[in-house]
Order: structure tokens, then C-alpha cells, then sequence
């Protein structure tokens, strides 16, 4: 007994002496977020938190490869293959993986697919943006012989339609409809439903179902099909993920990229702070911090201590930083008063202020790194003499107060602008735009909000200007959420709309010959810059810091910046090496 | 014979707070006249959080920039101007409303009846400080003119004693006072100042009604001392009406305790506004105060320089308020 006494004191003495080692398998990761995600509803998805946080619980027929920064099947079994049915028209070729079942056991069906499309089309779900997202998929073909076969029906050609066509979470039929009384009504009619009449009984009893199982607050009411499970979530702290013990893909040799899930938890802290996260992340608290802040980021890896710690990734982004006008005010709503207070903007000192440098400034929507970026437009630039010289032309007259005012208009040009508080980089190009405007006598008034009442706000209009991210991907050129005057009150926060554009806009999602795509790409370009309902300052680059200790780390220019459910604690013998 | 002033030696302390205080309050009312480099609320993008120019580190910003390419030197002169503005009108209007309140229901307590058409009158305001639509004010006015003319007559007519009624006036401010001191100040502050950025006027009076109920209680408390004092008894013998007696005699020596308090009362207001500034809540973004100049040291942790200014200015300021309080409260002890 003594010896046994005596052995158990050298353990802990051996262990208490020991240096830190290597996690275990089963200790949790923890990631920063900077907002809450608000719900959980897998039809909702108002923010990244929120996308990112779906993303564990369900699964998509495709989702992003963040090694490639492209599509791969997840629920599909390949990617699709696609028919051309004459030049509006897609025929696209799904089948879903044999392995995948619900939580309950169930295998994931071609019927779950078409629930799913039909749901997001139901009237009565508060969910506009998703209902317009995916209108393009007119019909589900199920096939007799195969229960995991389908085809979608869509309209346009080219390959955000291929892409589109599989970036949803698929909701299983079963628990939300056992009756299958859905399957009565067509992906169509659901779509072409008038407004003004009231919905099917089968969808007024569904909507309540669905919003009777309150899978915002309570996604456990629901099974999925993905790897994690929520175990705990306290609003505005963290949410906490655990890897469900048995996942259909456990047993898929060799294990998609996608569908790798390895650590056994993930914590998502919730610290809106900047200062507060790396404080967090030199805390032990963090093991990683993507999208810090430039001087953060710089200071962090100067920083002899951090060096030995964390490893630092730095990655081009396809996340821009822009203003927007609100061109159905009467002010801003001719193209050269745009172009003028475009004009006070100054992206170059912008990005050198905000970025340290790193980005890339751009004529247009496009990053330069695309091959279809219209390089013959000139960079906007900071230019005050031509911002007069344009308000002069737009009618505006500078009276001897210094203020702008046009003939026969009652008010003189002040603006608002709008933008999230608490951003530093924001702050920055609010605060240089207002200086910049009343150097040539335009008051602008700043209006910085806080991110859960942004949205809303811009979506109503409620603004002159904005400031805001628009995050963008390789893999796609559907500016119509942005843009098209159908979208106006959803994604279109400028209001911007036109005839020509709107056509533009969905000839380039519907396009399918490269050559006319560039062409199409290059005059919609021009025309943006024209129109300019939206400035563009530049392109972020991501920085992220990630521990030592975690193997498997992929960066990626993507949001969020890297793929979580692919990352797991180092053994002793594969950490990372600090630098000498 | 009146004291002479101490010299400056023998109260050092007090000499060099009146200083600083000096300092701040010139810088406030010259910040307009004074020859800045740079405006306080516009960017450098050239020079961002960078070090003060003694330093050697860059051009003409003396004591650096802040994580927004702000000049600090510009900020900490627009801060003492703000606080000129803003903390000195709201400490002063406090004062006053706290004075006349607390000497008002310490001196009369409840036991004050008004007429009933005045009371009627009082509700009438109260309701129309409510925003109630037009018409009821009207409705009311009919009334209490119809009331006072009915008084009048019964007055002329019976020789009889106005209706009244009794206004609870010590119960009333006590009821208020207390209402707003359960309430932690900066969180009332917050609730209150949350959402839009709030107007120089309307923050001024969001101060003021946070502030005032300190010196009504100091006031009420004096009053009660000071309405059973002789002199009081004589002048009421005398036949001086109540209001002259309240005016004139009782409301000077009752707010005598507001010398030494005023100076805390100002240190507690500048506190607060600072606290507020630095959460962000309440202003604009584009208003430099040395609070919010605070706060952007969270974006640049490693800029000391950005919290060293207006964080010492803010100690010294509130350091100096409580030497000339303690002074004071000596000198009247």
C-alpha cells in the first residue's frame, strides 16, 4: 500500500513537472467568432456565424472544397453532370451517396431533395431571400428505379447554375412531413403561387410544423445529417459542437476532403472585440483567429512569444470592402452625383491606412486575380477637383455658404452614411469620406449600427450610403442578389435597377460559352463603373493565427478563412516547429 | 474683515488643481482660435497609430495618432472643449434643478396646498410634457379657467376659503430622488443614451436629470436644518410671506453645502460622459471626447500614447475637481 502511495506522488510529481504537451484528441477547439449567429434555422442564414454553424448540423448535395476553393460532392455521390436543353435551359444529373442516412437511421433520399426545394418555395416562410436564391430550379425528377436518382429541372446555363444547384442544406422529409403531403404540389406551383391568394392547406399546416419545432433556438428538434450535434449555446458567449459518435461518413474510404470531420469538439467563442480576441488567443483561450485585424496581426507576429506559439496565414480574399449609394434617393439618384461622391473616396490611402498595404484595389466587382477582370478601367482614385467638376455637371450649384444645392430643389446635398459599428476598418472609411465631402462642402452625418439591426436597415433603405463587406467566390458570377432590381428590399441594398442591367445580370448567370461570358463580364464591368450604384475600395486579404498544436490546417481566401471540421490536435511527434 | 486669499504655498495642492483647471477651461474656449495641424475628427491615413513626433517617429503629430489616424493633440483639445460644453452647462442646470427642488420640499415639505384650478392646471402640463394630443390641453385650460373664475366668484360672493389640494412636495422629489438612485447611474445613463446618437442639447439634459437628485437631497437636508433656525421664526413674525421668506432667507443658506459639492458633482459628470464615450454609446462617432479618445486604444493596444493623453488629462481633471471640493469643505467648516 505504501508503495503504491509513493508511486501515485511520483505521477503527479512527474506530471505537474512535465511542459505543456500536445492536446488530446478529445479536447475541444476553440475558434473566434465575431457575432452571434443569431438562429439556427437551416433556411434562414443571416450571417457567417450562422452559415458556418449549419454547415456542422446538415449537409449540402455540394459544398466547399476549401483546398481547391471549389465545389465538391457532399451529399452527391460526384459532382452533377449537366444537359443543355436549348440555349435557357439545364438538366442537371444528381445521385446521392448510399452510406448517407439521418440521425434516425434513415437513408438520405432523392424525395428529402425535393422536400427540401419545395419547402424553401412555401409562402408563409419568412425566408425571401432563399425562396429568390433558388427559383431557378423549376422541377425535381425523381426516378422510379432509384430512390437516390433525381434531376433538377433548371432554368439558365453555365456554371453557377451547376454550383447553385446544390449549395442548400437538405431538411429530411420525414419528421417535418410524415403524411407526405408536399409531394401533392409541384416545385412550380409552389413558385408561381400568387401572392394574393392564400396558401395550400398542406402548406399552411407544414409552415406551422416548421415553425412550431423553433429550429432557430432549438436545431436538436430536427435530424441531420451532418457530423455535429449542438450541445450547448449561451447567446452572445459560444456555442458548442459535439461529433456525433457514429456519422454515415466515417465509413467512406477514402474520406472526402468535405466530409472529413476530426475534432470531437468545436467551441466557437464569441468575442466581437478585436483587442478581446487576441487577448483571448495569448490567453490559451483561441486556438484560432481568423480575419484579424492588419495591425493585430502585424504586432502578433512580431511578437517573440506568439512566434512560438501560433502559426500565421495570410491569404488574398475574395471579401471586399465597399460603400454603396441608395440611388432611389432623389439626390443620388443620377449616375454623375454618384460618380462625383465616388470620387471622394480614397481607396489607395485606404488600403494602406486599413491594410498595411496587403489587398488589392479593383476596378469592379471582379478581384484582379480573375481571368475575367476588365483591366483596360481605370482605378477610382482620389479626386476632389473631379468631384466638383462632376457635381457642377449633375445639375448641383455651390452657393456662397459652401453647401450644394440644385435649382428648384428645396433640400441641399447632406448625406448619411451608414455603417457596422465597432469596425475599425469601417470607422476608418467613414471617417475619411466625411472629412473628404465636407472639404468640398457636403455634411455627411455618420450613422454607425449595430450588426443586428444593419441589415434591416439597409434592406429598408434607411440611408444615403453604406458601408459594407461583400463577399464574393471564384466559383460564380451571379450578381443578381446584389443587383437586380427584383432583389431590391433583399440583397439589393443600392436599389439599383435597370432595364439593361437586369438583363445583363441574368445573361451572365444563364451564359454558358466562355468567350461570350468574358465579353458579357467586361461591358458589365463598364457599366457598373458607369452606373457606380457601388464603390469598390478593394480586396481584404485574410489573415489567421492558429495554434501550434492543431495539424491539418487549410487557409483559404473563402469565408470563413478556413475549414474547421478538417483541423485536429498534433501528437507529441508531428507539432509544428517553432522558429529559431 | 474678510479672510485674506491663502498664499500659494501654503495650499500648494489647491494653487495647482485651480492651474490645470485654468489650463483645461482656456484650451476649451480657444480650441477654435488655436493653430492645429489637424482637424480632430479627420483621418491621416499616412499615419496611422503613429507614435508622438518626439519620439522621433513621424511629422507633425506631437502627441501621435490613433488607431483611426486621428491627432491626438487635436482630440485632447476638442475633449477640454467638449467638456466646457457639455459637463460644465449639465453640472450647472443639475445644481440649479437639484437647488430649487430640494429647497422647495425641504422647506414646505408636504404640508403646501395649492388651488385645485392650479393643480388642475399642473396636470394639464404634466400631460402635455406628455405629448397627449392638443385638444386635451385645451379641455383642461377651459377647465381651469372655468374653475378659477367659480373660485373668484365664491371668494367675492360667501367670503369663502379656495378649494385646494395638497401637494405632496417633499414626497414627490424624495419619490424621484430615490426612483433614480436605485438605479446604478451609468446604467441608467446607457438605457437612456442607447440607440441613435443623442443631440449636444438632449445628452446636456440626460446629465442633468442623472445629476440632479444629489444636490436636491444635500439641499433638502440643509433646508430642514435651516427652516427651524430663529431667524426664520423672526422673519415669519415679522409678517414676511412665505415665498419672500424662501427666497430670501432660507434658500442662500441652504444651499451653502452646494460650494464644496458642485466641484465632486462636475468630476462625477465628466466621469460619466467619459464612461459613455468610451463604450461608444450615445454620440457620434465623428465627436472626439477624451473618453472615446480612450477607447481606440482597443484597436491599437500597443499605441500607449493614444490612452496616456486623454487619460491623464481625465485624472487630473477629476483629481483637481476633489482638492478644490475638499478645499472648499474646509473652508466653510
Amino acid at each position: 500500500m505504501r508503495y503504491l502511495w509513493l508511486g501515485g506522488l511520483l505521477v503527479l510529481l512527474l506530471n505537474a513537472c512535465s511542459t505543456p504537451t500536445a492536446k488530446q484528441a478529445a479536447s475541444p477547439i476553440h475558434i473566434r467568432w465575431a457575432h452571434d449567429p443569431e438562429t439556427l434555422d437551416p433556411l434562414t442564414l443571416p450571417n457567417q456565424s450562422a452559415i458556418d454553424a449549419i454547415n456542422l448540423l446538415h449537409l449540402s448535395l455540394l459544398q466547399v472544397d476549401y483546398q481547391r476553393n471549389a465545389y465538391a460532392p457532399a451529399l452527391a455521390q460526384e459532382l452533377p453532370k449537366a444537359q443543355l436543353v436549348g440555349d435557357s435551359l439545364t438538366l442537371i444529373d444528381y445521385r446521392l451517396r448510399p452510406a448517407a442516412t439521418w440521425d434516425d437511421g434513415r437513408p438520405v433520399l432523392a424525395t428529402d431533395v425535393a422536400f427540401t426545394l419545395k419547402l424553401i418555395q412555401c409562402p408563409g416562410l419568412p425566408i425571401e431571400n432563399s425562396r429568390a436564391q433558388f427559383s431557378f430550379i423549376r422541377q425535381v425528377r425523381l426516378d422510379p428505379a432509384d430512390p437516390r436518382h433525381f434531376v433538377l429541372v433548371c432554368r439558365g446555363q453555365g456554371t453557377e447554375v451547376l454550383n447553385a444547384s446544390g449549395d442548400f442544406s437538405i431538411l429530411p422529409e420525414n419528421p417535418l412531413d410524415p403524411a407526405h403531403t408536399l409531394r401533392q404540389l409541384s416545385l412550380a406551383a409552389l413558385q408561381d403561387w400568387p401572392t394574393a391568394r392564400p396558401p395550400a392547406p398542406v402548406v399552411a399546416a407544414l409552415v406551422r410544423r416548421y415553425q412550431r419545432a423553433n429550429l432557430a433556438r432549438q436545431p436538436e428538434h430536427l435530424p441531420g445529417c451532418g457530423p455535429y450535434r449542438l450541445a450547448a449555446w449561451e447567446t452572445n458567449q459560444r456555442l458548442r459542437f459535439q461529433r456525433k459518435a457514429h456519422w454515415w461518413a466515417d465509413t467512406l474510404r477514402p474520406a472526402p476532403f468535405v466530409l472529413q470531420a476530426r475534432p470531437r469538439q468545436l467551441v466557437f467563442v464569441i468575442l466581437p472585440d478585436d483587442g478581446a480576441a487576441v487577448l483571448a488567443l495569448r490567453r490559451h483561450e483561441l486556438d484560432v483567429y481568423a480575419q484579424i485585424p492588419a495591425r493585430l496581426f502585424q504586432q502578433l507576429q512580431a511578437s517573440k512569444a506568439a512566434q512560438q506559439e501560433f502559426v500565421f496565414y495570410t491569404n488574398s480574399s475574395y471579401t471586399m470592402l465597399m460603400a454603396g449609394f441608395n440611388t432611389q434617393r432623389p439626390a443620388l439618384h443620377d449616375r454623375q452625383t454618384r460618380q462625383a461622391l465616388s470620387r471622394l473616396f480614397d481607396p489607395a490611402g485606404l488600403l494602406a491606412a486599413t491594410q498595411l498595404g496587403e489587398g488589392n484595389r479593383t476596378v469592379g466587382l471582379l478581384p484582379p486575380s480573375n481571368p475575367f477582370y476588365n483591366d483596360s478601367l481605370p482605378l477610382l482614385a482620389y479626386a476632389p477637383a473631379q468631384a466638383i467638376a462632376l457635381l457642377r455637371r449633375a445639375g448641383w450649384q455651390r452657393w456662397p455658404d459652401g453647401h450644394w444645392q440644385r435649382p428648384g430643389t428645396a433640400a441641399p446635398l447632406a448625406l448619411s452614411l451608414r455603417y457596422r459599428t465597432g469596425d475599425a476598418t469601417h470607422a476608418t472609411v467613414a471617417l475619411q469620406f466625411q472629412a473628404a465631402a465636407m472639404q468640398v462642402g457636403i455634411p455627411v452625418t455618420l450613422v454607425p449600427t449595430e450588426n443586428s439591426v444593419l441589415t434591416s436597415s439597409l434592406q429598408a433603405g434607411d440611408f444615403d450610403l453604406y458601408i459594407s463587406m461583400l463577399k464574393g467566390s471564384p466559383m460564380g458570377f451571379n450578381f443578381a442578389p446584389i443587383l437586380h432590381s427584383a432583389a431590391i428590399g433583399s440583397g439589393n441594398l443600392s436599389r439599383f435597377g435597370q432595364p439593361a442591367t437586369d438583363q445583363l445580370l441574368m445573361t451572365l448567370t444563364t451564359e454558358g460559352n466562355e468567350r461570350r461570358k468574358r465579353l458579357l463580364l467586361r461591358r458589365f464591368q463598364v457599366m457598373m463603373q458607369v452606373e457606380m450604384p457601388i464603390v469598390p475600395l478593394f480586396f481584404l486579404p485574410y489573415r489567421m493565427a492558429v495554434s501550434r498544436q492543431l495539424r491539418h490546417v487549410v487557409a483559404s481566401g473563402l469565408k470563413p478563412g478556413y475549414a474547421a471540421t478538417a483541423l485536429s490536435w498534433a501528437t507529441p511527434g508531428t507539432l509544428q516547429p517553432a522558429p529559431h | 474683515m474678510k479672510p485674506s486669499p491663502l498664499p500659494p504655498l501654503a495650499q500648494p495642492g489647491y494653487w495647482l488643481a485651480l492651474a490645470w483647471l485654468g489650463l483645461v477651461a482656456a484650451v476649451g474656449l480657444l480650441a477654435p482660435w488655436l493653430p492645429l495641424p489637424y482637424p480632430a475628427a479627420a483621418p491621416d491615413l499616412l499615419h496611422i497609430a503613429t507614435p508622438p513626433a518626439w519620439l522621433g517617429a513621424g511629422p507633425a503629430h506631437y502627441l501621435g495618432t490613433d488607431a483611426l489616424g486621428r491627432d491626438v493633440l487635436a482630440g485632447l483639445v476638442v475633449g477640454a472643449r467638449r467638456l466646457l460644453a457639455l459637463s460644465l452647462p449639465a453640472v450647472g442646470l443639475a445644481t440649479l434643478l437639484g437647488a430649487l427642488a430640494g429647497a422647495t420640499a425641504g422647506f414646505w415639505g408636504n404640508r403646501l396646498r395649492v388651488p385645485l384650478a392650479a393643480a388642475t392646471g399642473l396636470l394639464a402640463a404634466a400631460w402635455w410634457g406628455w405629448s397627449l394630443p392638443i385638444y386635451f390641453i385645451f379641455i383642461l385650460l377651459i377647465i381651469s379657467t372655468l374653475l378659477l373664475i367659480i373660485i373668484k366668484w365664491r371668494r367675492a360672493a360667501a367670503r369663502q376659503a379656495a378649494l385646494t389640494v395638497a401637494l405632496p412636495l417633499d414626497g414627490l422629489v424624495m419619490g424621484a430622488t430615490t426612483l433614480l438612485g436605485a438605479v446604478p447611474r451609468l446604467i441608467l445613463l446607457v438605457a437612456l443614451a442607447a440607440g441613435t446618437p443623442l443631440a449636444p442639447a438632449q445628452l446636456l439634459g440626460v446629465l442633468a436629470l442623472l445629476a440632479w437628485p444629489e444636490p436636491a437631497r444635500l439641499v433638502r437636508a440643509q433646508m430642514l436644518r435651516v427652516r427651524a433656525l430663529p431667524f426664520l421664526e423672526a422673519a415669519r413674525a415679522s409678517g414676511l410671506p412665505e415665498g419672500r421668506i424662501w427666497w430670501h432667507h432660507a434658500l442662500p443658506h441652504a444651499c451653502r453645502p452646494l460650494w464644496a459639492f458642485t466641484p465632486l458633482s462636475l468630476g462625477g459628470l465628466i466621469g460619466l460622459e467619459s464612461a459613455l464615450a468610451f463604450l461608444g454609446i450615445g454620440q457620434a462617432p465623428d465627436v472626439v471626447s477624451w473618453g472615446s479618445m480612450l477607447a481606440s486604444v482597443r484597436q491599437a493596444p500597443a499605441a500607449w500614447w493614444v490612452a496616456a493623453g486623454p487619460g491623464l488629462a481625465l485624472l487630473l481633471t477629476l483629481l483637481s475637481l476633489q482638492q478644490i471640493a475638499r478645499f472648499l469643505a474646509k473652508k466653510m467648516a
